[in-house]
């Protein structure tokens, strides 16, 4: 019998409207590796980044709380989201640079008897699979493996920029998607798109260019023919699945390509049905021959 | 055929200050040549410092203090009527670079910062972190563009073109074409920089520093200085020659032979490590050609005794900069180092206005020699020298154009360019530039060096003969036009080999000891025959000819050098 | 104790693929094989220049200070755009787990030869974005007699990027740049930010309008430039403060700041940004387009849509931090 492991689980603002599926499907595909999430009970929203841009100072102060409470959970932060992984992953590394300013947002959170210590782990799905579960025990959990299956890996750009946001493999040349696909028994097609970012963050500022580079990542996975692309980003996923159809029209290009959100592929190859993953609720269909 | 009323050449803190003060008041056109784009100039590799008594620091330093450190730092061969205006004009300079956004580092007064310099009786080399010549560069840059200097880049001269008064121009290759164009100009500002390349992989000089203008100016028939004076910097990486500041020795670092001794107790038992620029590269030198050195000829600067926290904390830089360049961490291993060869004191002689012997041909900063740096230049002074001089030069060169017509040239300089050129484009090559190169390197490195010797020198010269005879047969194997850096890399090799015979002859003519040239057969400064600066153009045989100038002495009789 | 240095230096036999290409003469780029021994110490450029030196002289690319500080030799290593210099070949070599490296040259520039690429129209876009002090005369005084004050809290403002090199590589990896051409990239936007932060510029207005009309509110805060910037002068954190500052100056209304305020706002309300009203609070009456096609997504998905906030469980608690955050400002005593 192994050992269920544990996170404070922080959602972010991901998973709404046809995505809140992914409540549910994240908690049956861990359960699948022994692993729990505890719901950060009073998270509020990281901000995106965005708050920054008014105030980089109430931005660590809402960062710092989501993690003193992780802290107070005696629990890793596992987030879903890469934008979020960055944004908080940022706040710490800026309070940890500066303990002028982590004194000061300690100031703040004291208002409402928060501390925070500056222990917080984070991760992400792609570290929770490839190194707290580990490929070995996936792969024990793999009923499934999706051999013949030509995959786009996608990381996006969240988990991976700047290089000092994490400390769990190479920045310049991350691995752990690619080893947990191989685990699922899919083929990985390499492609020149892969380090692009898919611009979800413009799509109100500038939904034009968020359509365009959306375009051209799909467009590099296409040309080489793939089935499917996976990514680990939840927001990528959005731009890739849920505006595939505007970005295509947009740019002038007639191709579908279905894209599927790591946890998904994951449940799939342990044996769960394509209702299970509630695929039907994908803008793209996805027709697996499974 | 392109037209400026002012063309400079070469786009470092010299040429972009002259273009700027030349067109501060926007009515001629004011060109800017550079091999490179501007902000990649040498300038901006400049770390420590720009000397200006400015007193933010020590309130009882003055412009006196700073003009008789630089004329002792140049073991007395600075012209003290140059030393004084590059002295007394200082504070100006500096602060209209402030004025003008250079970012200096502040004191808590929110003045300009300033630290104690090696040579420097007080604190007064204003810096910027350790980017001052990066973010000065960068500052004349961007004023550059406000104020519509045009850029020609990545052209390479090839003639500067006189009427034997007066300037007509130059030619110059255009390398992203591979075309040859003349520039007539009514003045033209040489600002091409150093000649450390000279010495190949033994500098820590950029690989563009090989002296262009001096080279055309020569020539052309016009005089160039004190060439036997080059400075070498103790420390450079065993690769690159790229410079391990002095701050490692400083924080308390070893240097160590190839056996493993602390060779520094011979040469300097009290000051160790500690001791000045020069004696430590010679005792590096010595421990080499004793038979001490590491298996590829270095010795070591060791830190590791120094510990890892202390080397975070206190060398940060330092050590990141070993890492990337050679590989090294300073926390694991001792860093592999060789003496280095960093500035050239000599260069094309000019008047206190930038002015050389034709009329309308100006240089300035290292490709020039007013001199003010003599025979040793003192730390912070290279980049005050550039704004100092490339600002005169600018202004007077803006006075010389507004008063005076162009002066006629014809296309002959340029037919006979593109005619050398498709000459050495033709054909399979005889000896290849990298041989040559490298061949001249290692000769200066060991004859022309930090130690000299009648000797040595005198199979030097003859040595560079034969380079000089090979380099004939040199033929280019990439015969596309467009951005054909090997024909640029032959352009430079030219040049470089005409300057190593000056300054090898140079060296071998100068029969004393003075600042940076070490001749071991004449140990002592000799003021009574050689306080005097040596001339040297082109010979009717080729060859390079001497000639001497008196030294301006107008305040400060020479005086033993001793710290 | 002494003892004789025996420096342990690795050597392996790698191959190098370059990417070539001569307009004149080729129709699309390909890629050279060159065999080369990777020692311990050699840089990226040594390795080019080793290659040019002894295989093939037609090998172009630019290099001059070879110490991290001009900027010119900038390409791509195994996808990476990094400075050549100070570049070593062998941790890469290690990191990949193989015997061979690509280099190609930079993203987003004409390539004019082999690893050489036109940085003309990078540099014509900073010129566009008034890249210079405008004296202000408030700071800096009429004459060279005197310097001016900036205390060392306005200088570290931009201090930091006055580090760029403009080598290019942040815009070789910008993706919006790959998008859209007229897009001023991350080095052009730092440098505005760089002035326009000064304390001794007079021309904030005109710059920050420059700025917006190319494409300040164009970055995705993607990130990318900060972890291949060699000189680490963080790009993105740039555009974000200048976003910051065209929002205090109340000037610039545009769908970008309109953004940053709703969900600055929202945070404090809800814990939560308004996901489901965003296109309309950004965008004005024309957003509803976009909360329709929402609406019918879902719907077509067999779920309800809503305009409900899904509020996060700390929504309690936010405007508390807002509050002290004022607090703090108001004082001047923010330390970020």
């Amino acid at each position: 019998m192994s050992e269920t492991i544990r996170y404070g689980f922080y959602s972010g603002c991901c998973f709404q409207g046809a995505d809140a599926r992914f409540f549910d499907i994240l908690r049956d595909v861990f359960a699948k590796v022994d692993v729990e999430l505890d719901l950060i009970e009073d998270a509020v929203c990281c901000g995106s980044g965005v708050i920054e841009e008014r105030s980089e100072l109430t931005s660590l102060a809402v960062n710092a709380k989501n993690m003193a409470h992780a802290e107070q959970m005696g629990l890793p932060l596992y987030t879903p989201c890469s934008t979020c992984y960055n944004v908080i992953s940022n706040a710490q590394k800026r309070m940890k640079e500066d303990p002028a300013v982590h004194a000061q947002v300690n100031e703040i959170l004291a208002e409402q008897g928060l501390e925070y210590k500056g222990t917080c782990k984070l991760t992400h799905t792609l570290w929770v699979f490839a190194q707290d579960v580990g490929l070995e025990k996936l792969k024990e959990r793999v009923t499934n493996p999706l051999t013949g299956l030509r995959v786009a890996s996608y990381y996006g750009c969240h988990t991976r920029n700047p290089a000092d946001i994490q400390g769990y493999e190479s920045a310049d040349n991350p691995t752990s998607l690619e080893d947990i696909l191989e685990v699922l028994g899919v083929q990985i097609v390499e492609y020149d798109t892969k380090d692009d970012c898919c611009g979800y963050h413009l799509a109100w500022p500038n939904n034009d260019l968020n359509m365009k580079m959306t375009s051209n990542v799909l467009e590099g996975a296409h040309t080489k023919d793939v089935d499917l692309m996976v990514t680990s980003c939840p927001l990528c996923f959005k731009s890739m699945d849920g505006t595939q159809a505007k970005a295509l029209a947009q740019t002038g290009k007639n191709f579908q390509l279905p894209v599927l959100f790591l946890p998904e592929l994951v449940g799939l190859a342990c044996g769960m049905t394509s209702e299970d993953m509630m695929l039907k609720y994908h803008g793209v269909p996805v027709n697996l021959r499974l | 055929m392109l037209t400026y009323d002012i063309l400079i050449v070469g786009s470092g803190g010299a040429g972009l200050y002259a273009a700027l003060e030349s067109r501060m008041e926007e009515d001629l056109q004011v060109g800017v040549l550079t091999k490179v784009y501007p902000t990649r100039s040498h300038t901006g590799a400049a770390q420590g410092g720009v000397n200006a008594a400015l007193a933010n620091l020590d309130p009882t330093d003055t412009w006196q203090d700073h003009w008789f450190d630089t004329v002792k730092g140049s073991d007395y061969l600075a012209d003290q009527d140059a030393a004084e205006i590059m002295t007394r004009e200082a504070p100006m300079v500096v602060r209209e670079m402030e004025h003008w956004g250079c970012p200096f580092s502040r004191t808590d007064e929110g003045k300009i910062a300033q630290r104690p310099f090696g040579g420097a009786s007080k604190p007064r080399a204003c810096f910027s972190a350790d980017k001052v010549g990066h973010v000065m560069l960068h500052t004349l840059y961007e004023q550059g563009i406000r104020h519509g200097v045009n850029f020609l880049n990545e052209w390479q001269v090839l003639s500067l073109m006189h009427d034997g008064q007066r300037c007509q121009g130059v030619t110059a290759i255009n390398t992203q074409t591979g075309r040859v164009h003349t520039i007539q100009a009514k003045a033209v500002i040489l600002a091409t920089g150093g000649h450390g390349r000279i010495y190949w992989t033994r500098t820590s000089n950029a690989l563009g520093n090989t002296g262009d203008g001096t080279a055309i100016a020569f020539r052309a028939g016009l005089p160039i200085k004190d060439m036997e004076f080059i400075q070498f910097h103790p420390t450079g990486l065993r690769r690159t020659g790229i410079l391990v500041s002095e701050g490692a020795r400083g924080e308390g670092g070893f240097l160590l032979n190839g056996l493993g001794e602390r060779f520094m107790s011979r040469y300097a038992p009290e000051k160790m490590e500690l001791g000045p620029r020069d004696l430590v590269s010679r005792s590096c030198e010595t421990e080499v050609r004793e038979g001490r050195a590491g298996p590829e000829g270095e010795v070591f600067l060791d830190l590791t005794h120094l510990g890892r926290e202390r080397i975070l904390e206190r060398l940060p830089q330092i050590r990141e900069l070993c890492i990337e360049f050679e590989g090294v961490d300073p926390i694991e291993e001792p860093i592999p180092i060789k003496p280095t060869a960093h500035y050239s004191m000599g260069g094309i002689h000019t008047d206190l206005n930038g002015q050389t012997s034709i009329e309308g041909i100006y240089a300035a900063g290292e490709a020039g020699c007013v001199s003010v740096h003599g025979a040793n230049r003192l730390g912070g002074n290279s980049l005050l020298d550039i704004l100092i001089f490339g600002r005169r030069a600018g202004k007077h060169a803006l006075e010389y154009a507004r008063n005076n017509s162009f002066t006629p040239v014809d296309t002959g300089q340029e037919e006979a360019d593109t005619q050398m050129i498709a000459s050495m484009m033709e054909g399979e090559s005889g000896a290849s530039i990298a041989d040559i190169r490298r061949a001249m390197g290692n000769l200066m490195a060991e004859k022309v060096g930090v130690y000299r010797n009648g000797k040595d020198l005198e199979s030097a010269v003859s040595e560079l003969a034969d380079l000089q005879e090979q380099f004939k047969t040199v033929r280019i194997q990439d015969k596309t036009k467009a951005f054909n850096t090997e024909l640029v890399s032959a352009l430079e090799l030219k040049n470089m080999l005409d300057l190593a015979e000056v300054v090898a002859v140079g060296a071998l003519e100068r029969k004393e000891s003075r600042g940076a040239h070490t001749r071991e057969d004449h140990p002592e400064r000799d003021d009574g025959n050689w306080l005097a600066h040596t001339m040297a153009t082109l010979g009717d045989d080729g060859r390079p000819k001497l000639d001497f100038s008196p030294v301006t002495i107008t305040e400060f009789e020479p005086k033993a050098r001793t710290y | 104790m002494i003892e004789k240095i025996t420096p342990v230096r690795k050597s392996i036999l790698a191959n190098i693929r370059i990417q070539r290409f001569t307009p004149s003469e080729h129709k699309s780029a390909y890629f050279d094989n060159f065999k080369v021994t990777v020692e311990t110490g050699m840089t990226v450029l040594e390795a080019l220049r080793l290659i040019k030196n002894t295989q093939d002289s037609s090998l172009t690319f630019r290099a001059f200070c070879r110490s991290k500080i001009c900027g010119s030799c900038a390409v791509r290593v195994n996808g990476k755009p990094v400075l050549a210099c100070s570049t070593q070949l062998m941790p890469i070599l290690e990191d990949f787990k193989k015997d061979s490296v690509s280099i190609q040259p930079l993203k987003n520039m004409p390539v004019l030869r082999d690893l050489v690429v036109d940085i003309e129209p990078v540099i014509e876009k900073l010129s566009k974005m008034h890249p210079y002090l405008m004296e202000n005369r408030e700071r800096i005084p009429e004459t060279l007699e005197q310097e001016s004050i900036m205390s060392k809290q306005e200088h570290s403002r931009f201090d930091y990027i006055t580090d760029c090199i403009l080598c290019g590589s942040c815009y070789s990896a910008c993706s919006a740049a790959s998008a859209d051409p007229n897009y001023a990239g991350p080095l052009t936007l730092g440098k505005a930010y760089r002035f326009s932060a000064d304390v001794r510029d007079s021309f904030q207005g005109e710059r920050m309008q420059a700025a917006v009309d190319q494409g300040l509110w164009s970055c995705a805060q993607c990130r990318k430039c900060i972890n291949v910037c060699p000189k680490d002068t963080r790009p993105a954190v740039s555009i974000q403060r200048m976003r910051k500052m065209s929002i205090d100056d109340g000037i610039h209304d545009t769908a970008g700041s309109r953004r940053a305020k709703a969900y600055t706002g929202d945070v404090a309300k809800y814990g939560q940004v308004n996901k489901p009203m965003l296109p309309v609070i950004v965008n004005g009456p024309k957003g509803w387009a976009a909360v329709e096609a929402a609406d019918n997504y879902l719907e077509k998905h067999g779920i309800e849509p809503t305009r409900q906030v899904c509020t996060l469980g700390g929504q309690s608690s936010t405007q508390k931090i807002y509050d002290k955050v004022k607090e703090l400002e108001a004082k001047g005593e923010n330390k970020t």
